[in-house]
């Protein structure tokens, strides 16, 4: 039998020493020490680490603000387009809304037929209360008809080429409505004015006028059919020595804000002005 | 002849934004008025007919699309017009107070006329509400509006007529 050689059995020892080490290690058992040996070796690399990002950072910094400003310009694109898709859709949902109320409308009252437009304009002389709107001729409109919108009362057709018309609104001078009282049932008439005021004028001194009456259109005189609402009595005057009362009227239409209206389609208008004897006011 | 030809799409322009835009943008009642603006400001830039031209087109513009009769924006332009015409050169030689003064008398004959036609035609239009609600409130708007038109016609008549020479 071959001896041992003093070298393999060194080997052997450090091989039973390694596994040993491994065993305590994997173990646990060398944790403290572990940590006694490698916490300041940890410590001086973390202190290290920081050192170099520093520099790191100081050198590479103005590619990143470069890359940086780049990047918010092109966020400050996306968002901007993403306003202005927000405003337009906005814009869509209003408009969808007005069409879905003035199509409520039109349901409420299925005996009438309406044509539906845009208002894309005003008259430019300030003094007038017109509005120009995108349907003319060309899709059945006419002089004359009732023009309304959900909440009541717009006016009338004053003008018409082929692809647009003239709205006189009962807000204007020249614009008179017969209208009723909803309560008393008496009649009355507003008129408008140059600053676009509504007043309601010869109804009788004997009728109990309030404050927030409701008043609706008459239909006499032909010109509007009846019952649609036009506004509210606000302030009255009432002067004994007066033949009639008089008071302002509230319209229930915002005029300034006027996007969409319906146009009444089937109404007749009646023409009573031979009816009317010469040298009438 | 371009001066005349160029009136057309401009005014046409200037109509629609007046229509669309300018109108219901009011101060009380008051309102700018852009074709008024933009015959004072070509006009006091030189002494020359192509104004009248412009006056004529803006003011038939605007005839065809108010509810007044269709002569009195001619009318109203062709005033401002002659006025600008009429003062050109004589107040110091500077085109911006004449710019003021021409929008300033141009508003009043344009106001003035206006409300004397309803009156005519039996609306009650009242001189004093007329003054305090439209007229005072539409030289102001026409003011403010006057000096970026004259930089745009300025502009505009440069292109126009390049051969002459303007300060």
């Amino acid at each position: 039998m071959k001896p041992i050689s003093p070298s393999s059995l060194r080997n052997a020892v450090v091989v039973f020493l390694v596994i040993g080490i491994l065993f305590l290690a994997i173990s646990g058992f060398l944790r403290p020490i572990l940590g006694f040996i490698m916490d300041p070796l940890v410590t001086a690399q973390r202190w290290l680490s920081e050192r170099f990002m520093a520099v790191y950072d100081f050198f590479t910094l103005p590619r990143n603000v470069t890359e940086l400003i780049q990047r918010n310009m092109e966020l400050e694109d996306e968002v901007a387009n993403l306003q202005s898709q927000i405003i337009q859709l906005k814009e869509q949902l209003r408009e969808a809304e007005i069409l879905y109320s003035l199509l409520d409308f039109a349901r409420s009252r299925p005996a009438d037929e309406y044509i539906a437009a845009a208002v894309i304009g005003k008259d430019p002389s300030p003094f007038l209360q017109y509005v120009i709107i995108d349907h003319g001729s060309d899709d059945g409109v006419r002089y004359g008809m009732p023009v309304v919108i959900q909440r009541g009362l717009v006016g009338r057709i004053d003008a018409v080429t082929a692809s647009a018309a003239r709205v006189q609104l009962i807000t204007d001078a020249g614009s008179t409505v017969n209208v009723t009282l909803q309560n008393q049932r008496a009649d009355a008439v507003i008129s408008g004015s140059i600053t676009g005021d509504i007043s309601l004028e010869m109804i009788a001194q004997n009728v109990p006028l309030n404050e927030g009456d409701i008043l609706l259109t008459s239909g006499l005189g032909g010109n509007y059919p009846a019952d649609i609402l036009v506004g509210q009595v606000t302030d009255i005057t009432k002067t004994e020595n007066e033949l009639f009362q008089s008071a302002d009227v509230q319209p229930v239409v915002d005029f300034d804000s006027l996007r969409a209206v319906l146009i009444i389609k089937n109404f007749q208008i009646t023409n009573i002005s031979p009816l009317i004897p010469a040298g009438a006011p | 002849m371009i001066a005349y030809l160029i009136s057309v799409p401009v005014m046409l322009i200037l109509s629609v934004l007046q229509s669309t835009a300018v109108s219901r943008i009011t101060l009380l009642n008051g309102s700018a008025d852009l074709i008024l603006l933009a015959v004072a400001a070509w006009g006091v830039r030189e002494r020359s007919y192509d104004v009248f031209i412009w006056a004529l087109v803006g003011g038939l513009f605007i005839a065809v699309i108010t509810a007044m009769p269709p002569y009195l924006p001619i009318l109203s332009y062709g005033f401002v017009a002659l006025l600008s015409r009429l003062l050109f050169g004589r107040i110091w030689q500077s085109p911006i107070v004449m710019l003021i003064l021409t929008v300033l008398l141009g508003t009043l004959f344009q106001n003035g006329l206006s409300l004397l036609v309803l009156q005519i035609s039996g609306m009650d239009a009242d001189w004093m509400t007329a003054v305090r609600n439209f007229l005072l409130p539409g030289l102001l708007l026409n003011f403010f509006l006057c000096f970026p038109m004259y930089a745009v016609i300025s502009d505009l008549r440069k292109w126009v007529k390049p051969e002459k020479h303007y300060e």
